[in-house]
């Protein structure tokens, strides 16, 4: 379908996923922000770097299978990330933060934590701007303007 | 997305928790009596947090965020004070002459507020993070 073209031409399946990505993970630091000061609570993370090198394997196998220009990216299940059926991505965190124990048993990280928080919402703007400027250039062809 | 906003919320609504018996524990820091005017000094409390929510509406908030387990009543021994002219001095005994004084130290209540303070702010800046995010997924249909 001429719609499917549109939504999966380019960079647009990328884009996508890393936009779900960071929707996801940003459910994970507010779970580890909530639980910054819970006894016996250790905050856990999915690893960005996992999800990249997954993500670049896919857009790999769409280059060696489409040329790279269209085509939905096929997405290999990782042991943190999982596409579910909804749309949604699953993730199941199992990075742990690696720092020192605190007297209640909480080995939490709080510049480390904020700094994700930061980099998360850098990654989700970074790819809604580049997504807006398909939509952007997708409106200016729909209204014939130049 | 969604989701990530009832996690924060669920953090604030733990600290506010913290705060409102810290706040009881300062107030209360030289009640000897109870409500009906009787020798009970005040006891400290003291609130526990254990991970996920159980009063969230989905599966996904049951599992994720925080809330407040216990509020602990502290039964630490009372914090007696010489005072033999007062009519709640302890007349027999090993503290005969000694009144009777909660146990709740100031430096530690303030010490707690503050601590419970900055992860309210932590939560709050999560919560600004996720609703910036909301807003940028917005523009991009707008």
């Amino acid at each position: 379908m001429l719609i499917d073209e549109v939504t999966s031409s380019g960079a647009m399946p990328a884009l996508e996923m890393m936009v779900r990505f960071a929707g996801s993970r940003q459910r994970v630091l507010a779970h580890n922000i909530a639980n910054i000061d819970t006894p016996n609570f250790r905050p856990m993370d999915v690893s960005p770097g996992g999800f990249q090198a997954a993500l670049a394997e896919a857009v790999e196998r769409r280059r060696a299978a489409t040329g790279g220009e269209s085509g939905q990216l096929e997405w290999k299940e990782t042991s943190e990330v999982r596409a579910g059926a909804d749309g949604f991505l699953e993730l199941t965190p199992k990075t742990a933060s690696g720092n020192i124990l605190f007297h209640d048993r909480n080995n939490r990280d709080l510049e480390r934590t904020m700094q994700d928080l930061v980099e998360n919402v850098t990654v989700f703007r970074a790819a809604i701007d580049l997504m807006r400027g398909r939509t952007e250039l997708l409106r200016q062809a729909i209204s014939e303007r130049s | 997305m969604y989701g990530a906003l009832d996690i924060s919320t669920s953090g604030m609504t733990a600290q506010r928790t913290r705060i409102e018996a810290i706040a009881q524990n300062i107030a209360n820091k030289d009640a000897i009596l109870d409500s009906n005017g009787e020798l009970s000094p005040y006891r400290e409390r003291i609130v526990h947090f254990a991970p996920g929510d159980p009063s969230a509406k989905t599966a996904d908030g049951r599992e994720m965020g925080v809330h407040v387990s216990m509020i602990e009543i502290n039964q630490a021994p009372f914090n007696w004070r010489y005072d033999p002219e007062s009519a709640f001095a302890a007349k027999s005994g090993p503290h005969t002459g000694y009144v009777p004084e909660p146990m709740v130290n100031p430096v530690v209540q303030q010490m707690n507020a503050m601590e419970a303070a900055r992860a309210y702010e932590m939560n709050v800046v999560a919560a600004e993070a996720t609703k910036a995010m909301t807003a940028q997924a917005l523009r991009l249909l707008a």
